[in-house]
């Protein structure tokens, strides 16, 4: 890893990223894809292999490895700090009590989803890496779908206002509750060796360290109540900061997930005053290190890696798109939906993006230690390429649902008794 | 008339109104403060959204649909109310107006009308009470006497000038 990062890399960066979120808004898709792509474009990988001067014959131009940009800890910590408030944001509008409010429903349609979908995972992960650590972090990668890209389109599109979107949240709550229960284990599996028996001792700290937090999360409220306290967006900002960050890093430090103690440490703010304002301030700040974070991603990705995991990547779309399709339709029905707006719910579900890929990196993390070179590599290269296959895959079909609904639609309510009417609640 | 909340993790609340006809309005609260309205046309039809108004701007247009919101406007007339249905009014008189130029007399205003004109305000001047052979002019503001049905009768012989 290289060490330093001139102000000027840090512009191309941004500028970069920049002019793909512009491009993917004008073509309306989701911005994660091509961030993780402009990544790509300027890594060593593939702008670092362009022999400008034997192309153009000309001398005066740098050869392409001088111009491309190098992951420094600057951008290391940069997308570090992307995953801390991801989570931390996740915690933020976390609601235990809507959870608990509406278990029934949330619980039903959250587990049919993450049973068919982690299985799959599971089984597949298994089958191709023939490894329980490479199937239990395969299965998680699988399984999780993008909260921040379905929510958004949900709102883009307007099905925010339909019922759909009820079921749809409500597997995401879930799902977010799971991935950070999931997160605590996989990351002291990875750090402890792979062998569930040598990493007890990891997960003895980690789950320790999240009972702490639990008590600091249930005891603490008032303090955190106490701790922003103050009509200056200033202090707001820099002390939410350091709190999460300090805590993310000392859970670092200790060898448990930074994601997990950041989701908790939001969760310590879910239930004071200051949401909304956390929301507010804290939301560029968020958005500007996320994207530094899918900028690392690509940027460390080989392109060339992805030959070799072709098979997996296309394996997996085969298998994991109609396993959300089946689990989003069951949610749906779950919900008392008719057959085209539970057929919707699965057309949303399968957008996977942010947290397969923290899962990504944590299998890359553990290269040497959990995981030998060669499955972390490939496991992250499979994890880089499903999501931009599916990122787009899914924002594409929440796009043109009214066809297929139209093709599909017909199909279902000839083979079931006819619906109950939607139901509210 | 039933309302159906719902929450929607991570966006906001959804408030779902059920109007006459079947059609129902949805109003979507985000966190961040931001109202987005939707219309059904029924229960089981896809939403279609009507506008998006900021947190500040949703609470006011949320008064005026309470009827609750009042906010003095600039105009050339102040309504005084005598008793349950009767007001003293102050009228503009604009060159538009049909009355403009003829005597009190020959408008023949309160056979016409049944409104008493009690003053009439000239530049500095007041011409109380008002003979039947005072001229009305552009610019004068005259004061009258009315029931509502009449004082609204009047303004129709001003041409509308003065508000509703």
């Amino acid at each position: 890893m290289a060490t330093e990062t001139t102000l000027i890399d840090l512009g191309i960066l941004f500028a970069a990223v920049g002019l793909a979120g512009l491009l993917a808004n004008r073509i309306n898709q989701s911005v994660i894809p091509f961030y993780i792509v402009i990544g790509m474009i300027l890594s060593p990988y593939v702008l670092g292999r362009v022999d400008f001067p034997a192309l153009l014959g000309d001398g005066a131009i740098p050869h392409g490895s001088e111009l491309a940009l190098v992951e420094t800890d600057f951008i290391y910590v940069g997308a570090e700090l992307g995953i801390v408030l991801l989570l931390f944001f996740l915690g933020l509008e976390f609601n235990l009590d809507r959870l608990i409010a509406a278990k029934k429903k949330i619980g039903t349609a959250g587990t049919w989803d993450l049973g068919i979908n982690f299985g799959i995972g599971f089984a597949l992960g298994w089958l191709l890496f023939g490894e329980f650590l490479a199937a239990f972090l395969t299965a998680g990668i699988v399984y999780i779908s993008s909260s921040a890209i379905i929510t958004k389109s949900l709102i883009d599109l307007g099905w925010i206002a339909n019922d759909e979107s009820n079921p749809m949240l409500g597997t995401l709550v879930y799902e977010d509750l799971f991935i950070a229960v999931y997160l605590a284990i996989a990351s002291a599996l990875v750090f402890g060796g792979g062998d569930v028996g040598e990493a007890l001792g990891q997960i003895g700290i980690a789950v320790g360290f999240i009972l702490g937090l639990l008590l600091l999360v249930y005891f603490g409220t008032a303090w955190f109540q106490r701790s922003l306290e103050t009509d200056s967006h200033e202090f707001i900002v820099l002390r939410a900061l350091g709190i999460t960050v300090l805590v993310s890093g000392a859970a670092l430090a200790l060898g448990v997930s930074e994601a997990v103690a950041a989701f908790f440490v939001g969760m310590a703010f879910s239930s004071t005053d200051h949401v909304h304002d956390l929301e507010n301030l804290l939301e560029p700040v968020r958005d500007t290190f996320a994207a530094v974070f899918f900028f690392w991603i690509g940027m460390i990705t080989d392109p060339t890696l992805f030959y070799d995991v072709l098979w997996i990547i296309a394996a997996a779309v085969l298998f994991t798109t109609p396993t959300k399709l089946i689990s989003g339709y069951i949610g749906g029905r779950v919900y008392d939906l008719d057959e085209r707006r539970s057929l919707r719910v699965g057309l949303g579900m399968v957008t996977r993006g942010e947290f397969s890929l923290i899962i990504a990196s944590l299998a890359l993390a553990g290269a040497g230690t959990g995981l030998t070179e060669g499955v972390a590599n490939d496991l992250y290269a499979f994890a880089v390429g499903y999501v931009l296959f599916m990122s787009i895959l899914g924002t594409t079909l929440m796009q043109y649902s009214d066809r297929i609904e139209a093709a599909v639609v017909p199909v279902l309510e000839s083979r079931s008794e006819p619906s109950p009417q939607p139901g509210d609640d | 008339m039933t309302i159906y909340e719902s929450d929607l993790p991570g966006v906001g609340k959804k408030f779902e109104v059920e109007l006459e006809g079947g059609e129902r309005l949805v109003i979507v609260t985000h966190n961040t403060g931001k109202r987005e309205v939707y219309k059904k046309a029924d229960a089981d039809a896809d939403s279609e959204k009507l506008f998006e108004v900021s947190d500040r701007l949703a609470r006011k247009v949320g008064t005026i649909l309470e009827g609750a919101y009042f906010q003095p406007v600039q105009t050339d007339r102040v309504e005084t109310m005598l008793s349950d249905n009767t007001f003293i009014e102050w009228y503009g008189v604009t060159e538009a107006a049909e009355i403009a130029g003829q005597t009190i007399g020959d408008a023949r205003i309160r056979e016409r009308v049944g409104i008493s004109i009690i003053a009439v305000q000239r530049d500095d001047e007041l011409i109380t009470p008002p003979t039947p052979e005072t001229v009305i002019e552009p610019g004068d503001t005259l004061v009258v006497v009315g029931d509502r049905e009449d004082c609204t009768e009047f303004e129709k012989l001003l041409g509308d000038e003065s508000g509703a």
